[in-house]
């Protein structure tokens, strides 16, 4: 697909394929092109080049109002005149439905989201936490054969935010709701997702499970959007990949000699201090900083003669942190957690 | 109902304490407006009589003419709206020229004197004016419309003054609304006119019902532009006050007739808010 | 404050007949307040002249004419004006609320004056008339209707009519349509005049209200025939309009000056006055704009071609009457609303 805003490409060739059920989540940064992504699904732009199909339907010119798609507009866009029930009872009324039905059906999806009791506020006397759940069940009342979530939890506090995926995700798994979810929030598509499209510049950089994408993200870009990571510049040489600090690691398929290779660590990869010393691949350096963060503590070390890289390790309440700012340490990490991310 | 009441009230006190700021336009007001009316009343009634305001009331001569007043102010508002409507929405999908262009279209009749607007109408309107020179050329009539100098002509050269009144009301609620709240309804099953109808208009309704206001309460003021247009045959209230004032220096009995006006204003107010419940939509 | 304080005492130190005989000090200006505009560049160059060269004392012009604040001057003792226009018909009013000095004749000399206009507090500037014109395209001079039953006469001189949207003038012209003499006119017959303008009605598609209506109406064929002040359609006709005045049944009108009573320097007053009476003076201003002062040798120190254009020209002067100024000042209120219900009443 291609959609272009005069002279810029909003979207450069994205093929993409929503399975029956599944929750897949376009992940991106701003300008990456998923909001076009979005409207171009929902129907309010028309891409320049390609298709949009809804099952076995051609919708690619088909206005919104006929593609049967529910959507959750970041700001929920939930018509303040009317009350949760008649907001909830539009899509329904638009349809046609006879009018005791629409009021069964209004009674069943409050009771889903649990606002069995709110039928009749306006949308401004309720929380921002409950607008969500009205505008799902708005979304979700007309059993839309796909489901939009457009960056729905970003105006919500970070409490109610992680409550509020889980229950969308509780939701879209017993409803088995066909859902394209839109977010810049790499931990939210974490959580969420059956599977995520990261998109950088139009494309689509990777898709994946969000294990595969974590563990073996295809580009730079992709690894360092997702979660945190150690990007190492290394080189090929005689079969191994040579990680400046720790030496060759010999890896299956590997690249031609002399060669550079992008090579992925996870700061939880590493082990530091009397952990690394049992690790077949070591390194010395200096603790430059680091962070207490409860469950974890992260470092960041620079090795002899070698890259910053940063380590984390879990923490238990009985046990000292492993080293402070200012210690020398040793790193070590096993060759199994060492990915090439370009070769 | 209680949360929202229960955030309401402490936002309420803070109000109160701010309420010393509006002192200035309430004392300005007071002084230009309050005072004023009330000395109007005051002299309708001057000399303990009620003979003024008896004849303005009981006279058909000015029952007649306040009700034809009623009937043009209200043609004025309609057409006001039937016009303005879809120049808001589309000032609300134009670009920055657009939306540049059609302000100054709107106001350009403000820049102008009512004598000159009255002319440059005669030229376009008039007998042998533009419209009527080239409906008879293309063979559409056979003789001239009697466009100028009757209610039509009236009814024109008000709409173009005060068309911007109801313009920009509407305009400013249809740019309060979330730009995504009609997109929502399209999505959720909703043709283009059922999105007007359900979403946009009810949430423009402040705007219109403010707009209806202004309109109607300014027409029924008017007085150059219909006499100039209106060829004579159209004679408004505030017409006949202007006359008692400067040619009579009939001072009682003008003031009599404007509170009869000011209180038909206020009730014809009253009636479209209750018709609209104003007060509900506005708030929201 | 203190001006005002100096000058009372300096008038009650000087006896008042001393004022009257024309040994009054000589004042470094004195204020004429009249209607501004193109107005002011006239008489700035007629009468304001004259009398700044005669008496070496300056002009200062002011505008716009008041009734409202020459009666608060008047009432407050403290009055600026020397001399001032009266508008429309507020020169009857004036004179009744004892507003004006009286004119001094032995100062001003309005002997040669019609008698309609002569007034013992009232002078009368210049005149100006409510005339029929007609487009001359339409109706050729000579064919044109002669007179308000002519007006009237739809049969013989058909086609879209305008008159003042107003009772003054109409309703005379409604009893001169209906046979009534011009000398037998007033009182107004308001029953008679009502009824003939029934007959006219239908056939008024405008009814005008600022005096550059009807010109613009002739112009624009949107009426061939019109009532209307004399110097508009002198001035559209000037211009090459096909627009031409017919002087029968015209209704004169005098515009009016006045002193305003307790004037700092009414002598001067009397004596601005006295210049505005010269005949080549008011030619300045009748050339303009064709209201002629009422001197009746005006029309001599005008041009040939402007001469049959003014009002008090000999041929035209003759087939006018003067307006019944006192008629309408106690009848105008009655009329005025008699002229609404007609104008409402739909036929």
């Amino acid at each position: 697909m291609e959609k272009r805003f005069g002279t810029v490409r909003a979207l450069a060739g994205v093929d993409l394929d929503v399975a029956e059920g599944e929750l897949l989540t376009i992940l991106g940064p701003s300008g990456s092109g998923k909001t076009t992504l979005l409207k171009v699904v929902a129907g309010f732009e028309v891409p320049d080049e390609g298709t949009v199909r809804l099952g076995a339907t051609d919708v690619t010119v088909a206005p919104p109002r006929a593609r049967d798609v529910g959507m959750v507009f970041q700001n929920y866009a939930l018509f303040p005149h009317l009350t949760v029930a008649r907001n909830i009872a539009f899509p329904l009324e638009m349809r046609r439905v006879p009018r005791d039905e629409i009021a069964r059906r209004v009674r069943e999806v409050l009771e889903l989201v649990e606002l069995p009791h709110h039928a009749e506020r306006l949308p401004r006397q309720l929380s921002g936490g409950q607008q969500q759940r009205v505008a799902l069940a708005r979304a979700i009342v007309f059993n839309p054969r796909l489901l939009l979530l457009d960056e729905p939890f970003g105006a919500l506090d970070r409490k109610l935010r992680e409550q509020m995926q889980l229950e969308v995700r509780r939701l879209q798994r017993r409803l088995k709701l066909t859902t394209l979810f839109i977010t810049h929030d790499q931990e939210e598509a974490l959580i969420l997702s059956d599977r995520i499209a990261v998109m950088e510049a139009g494309r689509i950089a990777q898709l994946g499970t969000p294990d595969e994408l974590y563990a073996r993200p295809a580009t730079r870009f992709v690894a360092d959007f997702l979660g945190e990571s150690n990007l190492i510049e290394g080189a090929w040489q005689g079969g191994a990949a040579v990680v400046p600090g720790f030496g060759p690691v010999p890896l299956p398929a590997p690249g031609t000699d002399g060669a550079p290779a992008l090579l992925l660590l996870r700061p939880e990869a590493l082990r530091i201090g009397a952990e690394a010393q049992s690790l077949p691949l070591r390194a010395e350096g200096r603790v430059v900083e680091s962070v207490f963060l409860g469950v974890s503590e992260k470092f960041r070390v620079a090795l002899d003669g070698g890259p910053e890289l940063l380590a984390r390790l879990p923490l238990r309440p009985s046990q000292p942190s492993p080293a402070r700012e200012g210690d020398r340490v040793a790193l070590g990490f096993a060759p199994e957690d060492l990915h090439v991310v370009r070769g | 109902m209680s949360s929202a009441v229960d955030r309401a009230a402490p936002a309420r006190a803070e109000e109160r304490r701010w309420v010393w700021l509006a002192l200035p336009a309430v004392l300005f007001l007071g002084a230009l407006f309050a005072w004023p009316v009330l000395r109007l009343l005051a002299q309708a009634v001057e000399g303990g009589t009620l003979e003024h305001l008896e004849k303005a009331v009981l006279d058909e001569l000015y029952v007649e003419v306040l009700v034809e007043s009623l009937e043009i102010a209200l043609w004025v508002t309609l057409l006001c709206l039937a016009l303005a409507y879809p120049v808001a929405l589309w000032m609300l999908r134009a670009g920055p020229w657009g939306r540049a262009l059609a302000l100054f279209m709107l106001l350009l009749p403000f820049w102008t004197s009512v004598l000159v607007r009255t002319y440059a109408w005669m030229v376009i309107l008039g007998r042998n004016g533009i419209v009527n020179r080239s409906l008879l050329e293309w063979g559409v009539i056979t003789t001239p419309l009697p466009l100028l100098h009757n209610l039509t002509g009236v009814l024109i050269g008000m709409v173009h003054v005060l068309l911007p009144y109801m313009v920009f009301p509407i305009y400013a609620a249809l740019l309060r609304m979330d730009p995504d709240l009609p997109r929502a309804a399209e999505g959720l099953g909703a043709p283009p006119w059922r999105v007007f109808q359900r979403v946009v208009l009810p949430l423009s309704l402040p705007g219109v019902f403010a707009g209806c206001a202004l309109v109607f309460v300014l027409a029924l003021g008017f007085f150059i532009t219909p006499a100039l247009l209106g060829g004579g045959r159209i004679i408004m209230i505030s017409m006949l006050i202007e006359q008692q004032v400067r040619e009579f220096l009939d001072w009682p009995f003008a003031a009599a007739l404007s509170v009869v006006l000011l209180v038909v204003t206020l009730g014809a107010y009253w009636g479209l808010q209750r018709l609209t419940g104003g007060n509900r939509l506005a708030a929201g | 404050m203190l001006r005002r304080r100096q000058l009372l005492a300096a008038a009650a130190t000087l006896p008042a007949p001393a004022l009257a005989q024309g040994a009054a000090p000589r004042p470094a200006q004195i204020v004429v307040n009249a209607s501004g505009g193109a107005m002011e560049q006239l008489f700035r160059r007629s009468y304001f002249a004259e009398f700044e060269r005669r008496h070496g004392i300056r002009v200062v012009a002011t505008s716009p004419v008041d009734f409202g604040k020459l009666r608060a001057m008047v009432e407050s003792r403290n009055v600026e004006w020397t001399v001032t226009e009266l508008g429309g018909q507020d020169f009857m009013r004036a004179k009744e609320l004892n507003l004006l000095e009286p004119l001094d004749f032995s100062i001003i000399d309005l002997s040669r004056y019609p008698a309609a206009v002569r007034d013992t507090h009232i002078f009368p500037s210049s005149v100006y008339s409510t005339v029929m014109a007609y487009r001359s395209d339409v109706f050729p001079t000579g064919q044109h209707p002669v007179g308000w039953a002519q007006f009237w006469d739809v049969r013989r001189f058909p086609g879209p009519r305008s008159l003042r949207n107003h009772p003054v003038d109409n309703l005379e012209f409604a009893l001169l349509a209906d046979g009534v003499p011009m000398d037998r006119i007033y009182p107004i017959d308001m029953d008679r005049a009502f009824r003939k303008l029934e007959d006219i009605k239908p056939h008024i598609t405008v009814w005008w209200t600022t005096g550059a209506q009807p010109a613009q109406l002739l112009v624009d064929r949107e009426v061939v025939l019109a009532s209307g002040w004399n110097g508009r359609f002198f001035d559209i006709a000037r211009r090459g309009a096909p627009v031409a005045v017919e002087w029968t049944g015209g209704s004169l009108k005098q515009n009016a000056y006045g002193i305003p009573r307790g004037a700092r320097n009414a002598v001067w007053g009397q004596h601005f006055l006295q210049i505005m009476t010269m005949p080549e003076l008011q030619a300045v201003y009748a050339t303009e704009l064709a209201y002629p002062g009422l001197h009746p040798d005006t029309p001599n120190h005008v041009s040939a071609e402007v001469r049959p254009h003014l009002p008090t020209s000999p041929g035209n002067i003759e087939k006018q009457y003067w307006i019944g100024v006192e008629w309408w000042t106690q009848n105008g209120a009655r009329a005025q609303e008699r002229w609404n219900r007609f104008m409402l009443r739909r036929s």
